[in-house]
Parts: C-alpha cells; sequence; structure tokens
C-alpha cells in the first residue's frame, strides 16, 4: 500500500522538481505573478503547507494538553504529518525570494557589518516562529516515539504539549499578519488571525482523515471535528462576503458545502466516501489559498497559471507523499522490526472501542454526577507545572535580556520602532529556551533518558552545523566592489600631498561614510554602506601605511576601490591624514 | 550493508534536490551578454507606457507636509516635490530623463504587454506618478531586512545590497510604486548605464524613485567640502538648495517642482504657498513627501 503511494509520490515529485530547479534558476518571473502582489504560488503553497502542519500539533499536543484522549498511532502520525508538512512550507518561502542567498538577512541577529534584520516585519516574525515551531515538534514527535523505549520521557510530553499550544496558534496568527498588516484591501481586518487559524485547522483535520483512510481506519472525533470546522469556515466567509463583497466560490463549494454530505450515512461510512470528502476539503482551501494571495487571481481565467505553477504544486504534494509514506515505512520497517511501532496495527475496531468508552462515559456523568476530570485544570498545583518552572524562568530570562539587547542596538536610534514589534518573537524564544533547558536538565541533570553513540554523534554534528550556519550568517557575503561605476578620469601627476590638501580629499572623498572627524557617520552610512571599521590610532598602527594604501587604492570587502581616482601618494596623504584624526580623537 | 534500489534512487532524488537549490543559481553557460540597447527603444518604452497609461487619479486634498515624526529625523531637510496638475500637459519627458538618468532597464515584450515596465516615473491620471516618499511609508514597515528605510532627510531610500527580494514592501505600497527586477535585465541585454554614478540593479531586487538621491549626495559633499575649505556660504547647515531632480529638470512646463518643505528659501515652498496641495487617496494618510497641486488657495 505504502508502496505504492511512493511510487505515485514520486510520479508526482520528479516533474515538479524540475519545475522548482527552472523557476529557482529563472526567479521569481517564473510563475504566475499578478501586478497587484508580486507573490503568486509559492506563497499560496506557502500559507497551505503551513496550514496543513498544524494537525500535528493541533491533534497531538493541544489534545494531550487537554486530556482529550487520542490513541498513540493516530497522534504519531499526526505529528510526522506536521513534520513533513513544515519541510515544503519552509521551502516555499525561501524559493520564492528575489536573492535567495540573502535569505540570512532575514534572522534578528546582529551581524559583523552592525546590521540588523528590521523586526517590524511580519516576515521576520515568521521566520523564527517556522523555525522555533519545527525544532520543537521534531523534538515533540522523537519524545513520543521513544517512550516505548524509555518509559521516563512520558512525563515531559505534556510539558511540552502546554509549550507547543500557544506556539501552533503563535505561529498561524503571524502568517496571517503577513497579510493583515498589509494595505492591501482583500487583506484587511482583525479576523484575519482567527479566520487563518480556523482554516489551518481545518486542512489539518482533512489531512489527517485521509492519511488515517490510508492507514485502514477511522478516528469519528476527528471526522465530526473537521464537520464542525466545515461549519465555522463558511461563517467566516459569509461574513467576509457581507463586509468586503468578494468570495472565493470553489472554496465555498469544496470545502463549505460538499464536506456537509458526512451527514449521509452511506458516505460517512464508505471508505472513499470519506477519502472523497477530505479531498474536497483540501482542493477547496488550496483554491481558497491562491484566492486570498492574489485576490485578482479570481477574476481572470485559470489559464493564467502556467506549467510552472502546476509543477510547483505536484513538487509539493508529491514530495510530501513521499517523504510521508517514505519516513512512515522506515520507521516501520528499521525501529521494531515488525509494524507495531506505531501502535495498534489493526487499528478497525479501534473507533468503535472508542465510541463504547465514550458512551460509557457520558452515560456515568449522567447517572452518578462523577466529578469531571479534564476541563479544570489546577495550575500551580499540575505535574507540568513543576516540570515546566524552571526552565519557563530560563526562557523568559533569555526573552527579556534579548529583548533589552535588541532595543539597545545602535541600528534602532533612527528606526520608528515600538516595544510592540518585538513581541510577536518573544513567545517562540521563550519556548524554544523552556524546551531546550527542558530537555539538557533532563539529560544532564535528572538522567531521565540515555543516547545511543549515533544519537550523541548526530546531535554533535547538528550542533556544530548550526555554529556554523550562526558564523556565516553573523560575517555575511562580501559585497562585490562596485568598479563598474568607476569614471575612468586620468590620474593627476603623483606628487606628494599636504596634510591641507589631504584634508580636503578626505572631506570630499571618505568623510560620507568615515565622517570628517574619522568617526564614521552612521547616520548616512545606512543609507547606502555596512558600517565601516573604526579608525581608532591602535588599529591604523596595527595595519601599517603600506597596506592602508593598498585598501584605499584598491578596496576591501565594503570599501570600494579608489584607484581611477586618487594617487598613491594622495592615498598615502590620506592614511598620514588618518592618523593625525586619530590622535586628535584620543 | 548493502543499499537497495529504492534507498539508491532516494538519495539520488536527494542530492538532486540539493544541487538544484544551491548550484543552479548562477550558471556560468548562461551569460549570454548582447549588445547595448539603443536610446530609440527606451523612447519607444516610455511611448508604449503611456498608451497603456491608467487614466484615472483619485486626489484628495492634504495639508502642507511638515517636519517628519520618525526618530532621527532632520529639522533642517524633508525633501520632496509638487507636480502642478494646471501645468502639466503629459508629454512625458519626465520618464524618459528618469530612465535615462537612474539607468531604468527595458522590459521584455511579455512584461510589456501586462504592464508591467520598470519605469519610476509612471503615468496615472495624465500626469507623472512616482513613489511618494512617505513619511510614514508602509513599506519600509514591512521590509524583513531593512533594506528600505528611511534617510534624516525625508527619502524613502533603498539599499539594494541588502535586499532579499521578499517583495513585501511592493505588496504593502498602496500604490504600487515599486518595481521588482524579475528579469536579469543586464543578461538580456535590456540595460544600459547613461548614468555613471548610479549602479545597475540586479536581478531580483526592488526598486523605486530615489528622489535622485546621487544628486543630493553630490550637493551635500560639495557643501561640506566648501565648509571646511572656508569657502563662505550663506548657511551653516546643507539645505540641498539648488539641487534639481531629473524629472524636475526635463520637464518642459516646469511642472514638477523639487526642494526642501522645511526650508523657506525653496522653490518648493514658494511655488505652493498659495495652491491646493493634493495626494492619491490611498496615501492621505502616510504623510507624503511628494504631493500635486492644482489651482489658487
Amino acid at each position: 500500500m505504502f508502496k505504492y503511494l511512493m511510487l505515485a509520490g514520486l510520479a508526482l515529485f520528479l516533474p515538479g522538481l524540475y519545475a522548482l530547479g527552472y523557476s529557482i534558476f529563472e526567479g521569481p518571473s517564473a510563475w504566475m505573478v499578478d501586478s497587484r502582489t508580486f507573490w503568486g504560488t509559492p506563497i499560496s503553497l506557502f500559507v497551505f503547507w503551513i496550514g496543513l502542519a498544524h494537525a500535528g500539533t493541533l491533534l497531538s499536543a493541544i489534545f494531550l494538553a487537554l486530556d482529550i484522549k487520542l490513541d498513540r498511532r493516530t497522534a504519531l502520525i499526526a505529528e510526522l504529518s506536521t513534520l513533513v508538512c513544515l519541510v515544503f512550507a519552509a521551502l516555499f518561502p525561501l524559493m520564492h525570494l528575489g536573492v535567495i542567498e540573502n535569505f540570512y538577512m532575514v534572522v534578528p541577529l546582529l551581524d559583523a557589518r552592525g546590521n540588523f534584520a528590521n523586526v517590524s516585519s511580519p516576515l521576520v516574525w515568521d521566520f523564527c516562529c517556522i523555525a522555533v515551531y519545527a525544532l520543537l515538534s521534531l523534538l515533540f514527535f522523537t519524545t513520543h516515539l521513544k517512550t516505548r523505549e524509555i518509559p521516563t520521557l512520558e512525563k515531559y510530553r505534556k510539558p511540552m504539549a502546554w509549550l507547543l499550544f500557544p506556539l501552533v496558534l503563535w505561529v498561524h496568527t503571524v502568517v496571517s499578519l503577513d497579510f493583515a498588516a498589509t494595505f492591501v484591501p482583500q487583506w484587511r481586518g482583525a479576523f484575519f488571525p482567527v479566520y487563518f487559524i480556523a482554516g489551518a485547522i481545518f486542512s489539518g483535520l482533512a489531512l489527517m482523515n485521509l492519511l488515517l483512510c490510508t492507514e485502514g481506519y477511522r478516528v469519528r472525533l476527528l471526522e465530526r471535528l473537521q464537520l464542525i470546522f466545515s461549519w465555522f469556515m463558511c461563517a467566516i466567509w459569509i461574513w467576509d462576503l457581507m463586509l468586503k463583497g468578494s468570495i472565493c466560490t470553489s472554496a465555498l463549494i469544496f470545502a463549505g458545502v460538499l464536506p456537509q454530505l458526512r451527514m449521509v450515512s452511506f458516505i460517512r461510512e464508505n471508505k472513499w466516501g470519506r477519502i472523497a470528502l477530505s479531498l474536497s476539503v483540501l482542493l477547496g482551501l488550496f483554491l481558497e489559498r491562491l484566492y486570498i494571495v492574489s485576490p485578482e487571481f479570481g477574476l481572470q481565467t485559470s489559464s493564467s497559471l502556467n506549467w510552472i505553477d502546476w509543477g510547483l504544486v505536484a513538487f509539493s504534494v508529491g514530495g510530501f507523499i513521499l517523504l510521508f509514506f517514505g519516513i512512515r515505512r522506515y520507521l516501520n520497517m528499521k525501529m521494531e522490526g515488525s509494524s507495531a511501532y506505531f501502535g495498534e496495527v489493526d487499528g478497525n475496531d479501534l473507533a468503535d472501542a472508542e465510541q463504547q468508552e465514550l458512551e460509557k462515559e457520558n452515560v456515568d456523568v449522567r447517572g452518578i454526577e462523577k466529578p469531571k476530570k479534564g476541563f479544570y485544570i489546577q495550575p500551580w498545583a499540575s505535574e507540568e507545572y513543576h516540570v515546566l518552572r524552571f526552565p519557563l524562568l530560563v526562557g523568559f530570562g533569555v526573552a527579556i535580556a534579548y529583548a533589552f539587547w535588541m532595543v539597545g542596538q545602535s541600528v534602532f536610534a533612527n528606526v520608528d520602532f515600538s516595544f510592540a514589534n518585538i513581541v510577536p518573537l518573544l513567545y517562540p524564544i521563550i519556548a524554544l529556551v523552556t524546551a531546550l533547558t527542558l530537555f539538557v536538565r533532563a539529560y544532564f541533570v535528572e538522567h531521565a533518558f540515555t543516547l545511543s553513540r549515533f544519537e550523541k554523534w548526530t546531535c554533535a554534528v547538528l550542533l556544530v552545523l548550526l555554529a556554523a550556519c550562526a558564523g556565516a550568517f553573523f560575517a555575511g557575503g562580501a559585497s562585490q566592489g562596485s568598479n563598474l561605476s568607476l569614471d575612468s578620469q586620468p590620474v593627476a601627476v603623483d606628487r606628494p600631498v599636504s596634510q591641507d590638501h589631504a584634508r580636503l580629499i578626505w572631506n570630499a572623498r571618505c568623510a560620507t561614510c568615515h565622517g570628517a572627524e574619522g568617526k564614521f557617520n552612521e547616520k548616512f552610512v545606512r543609507e547606502f554602506y555596512p558600517v565601516p571599521q573604526k579608525l581608532d590610532l591602535q588599529r591604523l598602527d596595527s595595519l601599517g601605511s603600506d597596506s592602508l594604501v593598498k585598501v584605499i587604492l584598491n578596496g576591501r570587502v565594503n570599501m570600494n576601490a579608489y584607484a581611477g581616482r586618487l594617487t598613491p601618494s594622495e592615498a598615502l596623504g590620506l592614511v598620514n591624514y588618518m592618523r593625525s584624526l586619530a590622535k586628535e580623537g584620543e | 550493508m548493502g543499499m537497495d534500489r529504492r534507498e539508491f534512487i532516494k538519495s539520488c532524488s536527494l542530492v538532486a534536490v540539493m544541487g538544484l537549490l544551491f548550484g543552479c543559481r548562477k550558471i556560468p553557460f548562461s551569460e549570454v551578454a548582447g549588445d547595448l540597447p539603443s536610446l530609440k527603444r527606451f523612447e519607444d518604452e516610455v511611448k508604449l507606457a503611456m498608451s497603456q497609461a491608467k487614466k484615472t487619479l483619485d486626489l484628495v486634498k492634504i495639508p502642507t507636509p511638515g517636519a517628519l515624526k520618525i526618530p532621527g529625523a532632520s529639522p533642517m531637510n524633508r525633501f520632496g516635490m509638487a507636480i502642478d496638475l494646471d501645468l502639466c500637459d503629459s508629454c512625458g519627458k519626465c520618464i524618459l530623463a528618469c530612465n535615462l538618468e537612474n539607468n531604468v532597464p527595458l522590459v521584455p515584450a511579455e512584461d510589456a504587454a501586462r504592464n508591467r515596465f520598470m519605469h519610476w516615473v509612471d503615468m496615472r491620471g495624465n500626469a507623472p506618478f512616482m513613489c511618494a516618499h512617505c513619511g510614514n511609508a508602509p513599506c519600509e514597515r514591512v521590509c524583513p531586512t531593512g533594506a528600505a528605510n528611511h534617510t534624516p532627510d525625508g527619502l524613502s531610500a533603498m539599499m539594494f545590497k541588502r535586499c532579499t527580494g521578499s517583495r513585501f514592501c511592493g505588496a504593502n505600497c498602496p500604490v504600487q510604486a515599486r518595481k521588482f527586477n524579475f528579469n536579469d535585465a543586464q543578461k538580456l541585454g535590456l540595460a544600459r548605464q547613461f548614468n555613471k554614478e548610479v549602479p545597475l540593479r540586479d536581478q531580483g531586487v526592488m526598486e523605486k524613485c530615489s528622489l535622485c538621491l546621487h544628486r543630493l549626495q553630490n550637493d551635500r559633499l560639495d557643501f561640506k567640502t566648501k565648509l571646511t575649505v572656508g569657502v563662505t556660504t550663506e548657511d551653516a547647515e546643507w539645505r540641498g538648495r539648488g539641487v534639481k531632480t531629473a524629472c524636475a529638470e526635463a520637464c518642459p512646463k516646469n511642472a514638477i517642482i523639487f526642494g526642501n518643505w522645511l526650508d523657506d528659501k525653496s522653490p518648493l515652498v514658494k511655488l505652493t504657498k498659495n495652491r491646493v496641495l493634493y495626494a492619491p487617496r490611498e496615501l492621505a494618510d502616510l504623510d507624503p513627501s511628494v504631493v500635486f497641486m492644482r489651482g489658487r488657495r
């Protein structure tokens, strides 16, 4: 079964891969972009996949946190689907960039040139939230997978679920702010976060139901939730229609009207019927994403989607099928030897058991007035709180320290910027630090689990890679010298220059960036260049006159070459003048 | 442990993905440098753009722009323009002048057919229309890298090297004044450097009207040099007097007036004194520096 699905996935994936490669080579003009938004299919696909990525955390973490029973197999499938969806969700915003190699500039960390990402931009929030979400989802999945071998890990699942609960809502709120924070009339509205979260959960549920069909069993709770969310989405769509007068009709039909057929028992009880219902929801929601991202798309004919657009869709769908069932099969075969790793294989009677349990519970509640377990949680007395207390403290501490450090950056002296702009970054930081502290403590202090040799090596390699990435981001790429725009004026006669002449040249040529007093002119530099080196006496002495003359004539990282515009003697005069400036400054 | 066929195919495809993602961005054999485009082609493109231009522009009255409210803004300078709708006869000379001054590239035929030009100055409602350099610019707020930022002198500037091409600024500009380099104009032979002072932009970055930033900077340098040499000037502070943008210079009717909103001696302040100022409806609340004027008060 999985094998055939993987083959089908491969058949979609390979042509899609070609489309992806072509569009990366060709740049953003490859796919259909309307004049209004500049974005197009990749961002629709991003919103679609990030929505699907909510299945896992919603179902597994939130159900766990709220004490709603979900069997191990369903939960694991949900968590795995989250991870695989996130791979594709992260790929599309990256590949849609105009200058892909500059993507690291979005990371809100200082780089060597004193640049800082603009933390007021929802894209920066996006980047951080999704990165943290991916990491925590991976931790959550691995923990769950390992609980069979190491039962002590069970203790950490619920605290993790509580960390992920707000994060999952946070991620999609931030994704919706990408749209709601803009001036495009169709995207404006305070309801956007709720709308996006509901859409995400709805599509995640549809994906889960579809995946459960391939597993050969069903969970009625999820099917019911899918139906309920279709009502919710319909309500939002109709409200939006009355508010703004526009609606994506195909989304309403596929994801609003057709799912109501679940109420027909013949369709509900038939496996193919359930598959059709889920597929219809997914299709409808995909069309809706296309419609949201390109509001003009609804007005044009659908033929304007070219083969690249379809290729990208095929790439993500095929890639998902391939990767998901590949990992699914691998885990089944390699890790436990039998296919029981994911829980009970014969899930056919599972739903019935669930039903019976539910009925029994209902009877109990109605009958004897048993105190209802679940929705009332005593926060300060719960075990999760005790486990999370210290890590949360560390998380909050780091987030506050980060906020203070960032606001203190010189870059923000000239930028209109309020504390509200960094709030979206804070929870991801808290969650990340808390989760890391939790597991570091569990490993080193509480010895709750051990790692095999292979796992230790993997962790070490990942840490080294992470450090290398951080270093590369910090250093940044070298920008090219602007040799193109050099004017080729004849060089003047080469003779030693006086201090006054050097001062003139300095003020004319160098002072724009380095400042008339040799202290760099930060205000101006921010308009054009990264911040140049500080020219203090110690640094000048350590470099020596010859090499400084060479730097002036030939340029260095961001310093332009002045070979055509200054004579070597003039450069030497400048070096001497710099030194006198530095002496005055001491 | 051997490798079965499936795993082999899997690893092959993984390698292919990596290669496609990281390797194919710039392939050396695609460097086909064509001849530089002739001036005639630039003129023809301006004519084509004018024939496709929007005929309407929704204007509302606004007060005279004052000092900027952003931190670090200069209290002395805020550069801007006013476009006199009573004088403008929409000849389009400003568009060509801007293209030649700022090395704005041509676009391929299919983009031209979809009305997607790179021109920093468009013709809308029979008048030139460019970035308004809003004091409260929505594009700068959403730029993730800070490539779009405000100078203390009131220009909405672009740092091309810092731009990662997310196009968020373009999506957030209510009047679509920003142009994205969808094509590699230099490789397609569509770009030509008429003006050495302005760099050619690479594929994948956003660009837009800079209010001829380079002219302002040259003037500022000149001023500072004179100041240190001791040549007497009237003012201790640079006010950007005597600078004109390329479009203002090219306008035969003097319908485009460039100047400093905070300088009483600036032609901009003098000529807008008794006029009614307008801005596009979408920009009215964003404190635009480039405005329209029509009728006398």
